[in-house]
């Protein structure tokens, strides 16, 4: 009798473990698995979209791996990623450590401003950067010349399009992973604080041996994030540059979405877009690894 | 192979679709056109109480050509209209997902679709007289791109045009090129130098961002994207004269014009610097006129003829087409809707909004003051500068294998990441490769 009623609790257990999680996982599966199944099995067609779908082995994968585009568009959004990374970390730390301290008035308003460019859609932020950055009519140059200086050529440099992104990118993602930071750093015991007080540590000391190492679970967090959301940056590209001058801003998603959605190479895209996510997945078991998991470094 | 099954089902479909025609409601049938010009379609009574579905790109404003006259028609006829607005990009990827899903509109206004998925679409041969068109405005907007199938009726009707600014021309002591005494290319760039420097505007020449523009430099010296020798298609992008008028442009790029705009490292539009004063002389789509008679208040500004190449002067026609689909709820309805509109009286009053060349023979545009009437006769007279090389390349078709690729191909060159020859010998090769076509150089 107490066997069945064991049996039963951990049925009911068992049953409302599914229970909640089952709507997560359905729509897991409606918009992730399933898509990425079909994306997949597209890898090895030449589906157009529409009405061509035949069976082609792995010739979408031979032909990516001998496309110079595809290797210059990836080799493009690794350097972007490698050299935003850095400020994608240092920018929200010094907001978070600026936010917390006690000397910062109206700390909820400053808060409040450096989060609402989260709640842009990057398409909005992109537009709203290249109204400040367009090379003939953007505010920055306007200054610029006010000040008696020569405008930039934001849009014909390469190296200045890229800055224009990366400083886009920081602005709309700075807030959130701020906000990150502010929880870490909320987390650490005031004790150790006081503590390193009394040993006479200064403030930049204490912030670098205290503030900086307990926060590496949340740094790990924040590399993580930051590096997925480099690696397919898109919206924001297409608000700002569309990828020039030239295809000096093109980064892979742009490689990718373009040869789906603008030459219809569906099957092409797919196999680019398998590809691509094991090389992401890669970069972030590396990253998984070096940091132990955000644990203990 | 795959494009022969395409052209197959087109067939199979034309077949069927004449079938269910002459199998169908009555609605639709015969036309003829009577002695004052009107089309009398020979269909039976009106279709009353219904709602016409129309994607469009953008929402029709008041004074839009179209949106005025399918309100009109929908208040003579009795029926009402919904708009579902989809951009001309977004339509392309869209478009295929709708007609898979059978939710498809009653009626498209569209740049390319009818060309590229001709099967899809009613032959409006079924329904309207054909012979009341200008032929060249039927071949290059109502023609499939892969067979000689009309699969839509042309509505707006637009030509490659060259717009100035009338007072830097003045300050900068340039007297306006006539169609008897045309500009060479070579001194349209000279020119814009003098524009630049005399002239108060800081770029002496700018152009949309479009290889339809692009390619009238291209027309004009004698280029062609494929050269045809019987029933054998060639790529001829990279050809000698290509790569050199290509050379020039990359130059006056450099030189006299905006270069983000075709080095592509901007959203900016051409058309808003001419608006605002900085361009002397812009190339353009004749469409823009109407909306510049409007914005531009700082100047005055007119229209001049294209300049010549090493052969003849060059135009690009093109514009958007109404065009019904075979699976949509109501084709009968939207091609109600097309007969009431090409008939003299509604297509002029089209006219009067559209302020476009016409696409209609008996029928043309009053602009209804001297300034206009002179600018529009220049437009007019650019459609005869259409080259046999541009109907050439539109009936080859080769834009349903690359497209975009070659504009982004030319902004590669002007952004000097590669040179013109690599530029037009890389695309040369793609669009070989796609299409099957040997390269001819």
């Amino acid at each position: 009798m107490k066997k069945r009623r064991k049996a039963n609790t951990a049925f009911r257990h068992t049953g409302a473990f599914w229970l909640f999680v089952l709507p997560s996982l359905g729509l897991f599966a409606l918009f992730f698995l399933l898509p990425l199944v079909l994306s997949i099995w597209f890898s090895f067609t030449d589906f157009d979209g529409w009405k061509k779908m035949n069976f082609i082995g792995l010739q979408n994968y031979a032909k990516i791996l001998t496309d110079s585009s595809f290797y210059l568009s990836l080799g493009r959004t690794f350097i972007y990623t490698i050299v935003n990374l850095p400020f994608k970390v240092a920018i929200p730390l010094l907001l978070a450590a600026l936010v917390t301290s006690k000397k910062l008035k109206g700390n909820t308003a400053v808060r409040t401003m450096i989060y609402i460019p989260v709640l842009f859609s990057s398409l909005v932020a992109g537009i709203t950067i290249n109204w400040m950055f367009s090379q003939e009519y953007g505010l920055v140059n306007f200054l610029l010349e006010k000040m008696g200086m020569t405008p930039l050529e934001w849009s014909l440099n390469p190296t200045l399009a890229t800055v224009v992104i990366s400083i886009a990118s920081n602005w709309v993602s700075a807030g959130y992973y701020m906000l990150l930071y502010v929880g870490g750093i909320n987390n650490i015991s005031k004790e150790l604080y006081e503590a390193a007080s009394i040993d006479g540590s200064g403030k930049a000391h204490t912030f670098f041996h205290i503030t900086v190492p307990l926060l590496l679970p949340t740094t790990f967090i924040v590399l993580l994030l930051s590096t997925v959301n480099l690696l397919k940056e898109y919206a924001l590209i297409q608000g700002i540059t569309l990828g020039g001058p030239g295809t000096s801003t093109t980064y892979i998603v742009q490689y990718i979405f373009s040869q789906g959605f603008d030459q219809y190479k569906y099957g092409y895209a797919s196999a680019a877009g398998v590809l691509v996510s094991i090389v992401f997945i890669i970069i972030a078991a590396i990253q998984f690894k070096m940091t132990k998991g955000g644990g203990e470094v | 192979m795959a494009r022969l099954k395409r052209i197959a089902a087109g067939a199979f479909a034309a077949v069927m679709a004449a079938g269910l025609t002459a199998c169908g409601s009555g609605s639709t049938g015969a036309a003829a056109t009577d002695a004052s010009g009107n089309v009398t379609p020979t269909t039976s009574k009106a279709i009353t109480g219904k709602e016409l579905s129309v994607m469009v790109s953008e929402m029709p404003s008041d004074t839009d050509a179209l949106g005025n006259a399918l309100s009109t028609w929908a208040s003579e006829s009795g029926n009402t209209i919904k708009y579902i607005v989809v951009s001309n990009d977004d339509m392309l990827t869209k478009f295929p997902a709708m007609a898979k899903n059978k939710d498809l509109p009653d009626l498209i206004s569209t740049t390319g679709l009818h060309q590229l998925y001709p099967e899809e679409f009613v032959k409006p041969e079924t329904f309207i007289d054909l012979s009341q068109f200008n032929d060249a405005a039927l071949r290059s907007v109502g023609k499939a791109y892969a067979s000689d199938e009309i699969t839509g009726l042309p509505d707006q009707y637009t030509v490659t045009c060259m717009y100035y600014n009338a007072d830097a021309f003045e300050a900068a002591g340039l007297s306006v090129p006539t169609a008897d005494d045309p500009w060479t290319w070579d001194e349209l760039y000279e020119n814009a130098k003098t524009l630049q420097e005399k002239g108060g505007v800081k770029y002496g020449f700018a152009a949309d961002v479009s290889r339809a523009r692009y390619d009238i430099l291209m027309y004009a010296n004698g280029g062609s994207i494929t050269e045809k020798n019987g029933d054998t298609i060639k790529v001829a992008v990279n050809s000698p004269q290509n790569v050199e008028t290509l050379e020039k442009f990359v130059q006056a790029n450099n030189e006299v014009m905006p270069k983000a705009i075709w080095a592509g490292g901007t959203t900016d539009n051409p058309v808003e610097y001419f608006k605002n004063g900085d361009v002397g002389i812009l190339l353009s789509g004749s469409w823009n006129y109407n909306t510049f008679t409007t914005d531009i208040t700082k100047f005055n500004f007119s229209v001049m003829t294209s300049p010549k190449g090493k052969v003849s002067q060059a135009a690009i026609v093109g514009g958007g087409a109404l065009a019904v689909p075979k699976n949509g709820k109501q084709p009968q309805l939207a091609e109600q809707f097309l007969q009431w509109l090409y008939t003299k009286d509604h297509y002029s009053a089209f006219l009067q909004l559209d302020k476009g060349p016409s696409v209609m023979k008996n029928v043309s545009y009053d602009p209804g003051n001297e300034k206009a009437t002179a600018d529009y006769a220049v437009i007019q007279n650019e459609v005869n500068y259409v080259t046999d090389a541009f109907l050439a390349d539109e009936a080859a078709g080769w834009r349903q294998y690359k497209d975009n690729e070659y504009r982004d191909a030319l902004k590669q060159a002007v952004a000097g990441e590669v040179t013109a020859q690599q530029a037009l010998d890389g695309f040369a090769s793609e669009l070989a490769e796609s299409s099957k076509w040997a390269k001819a150089y």
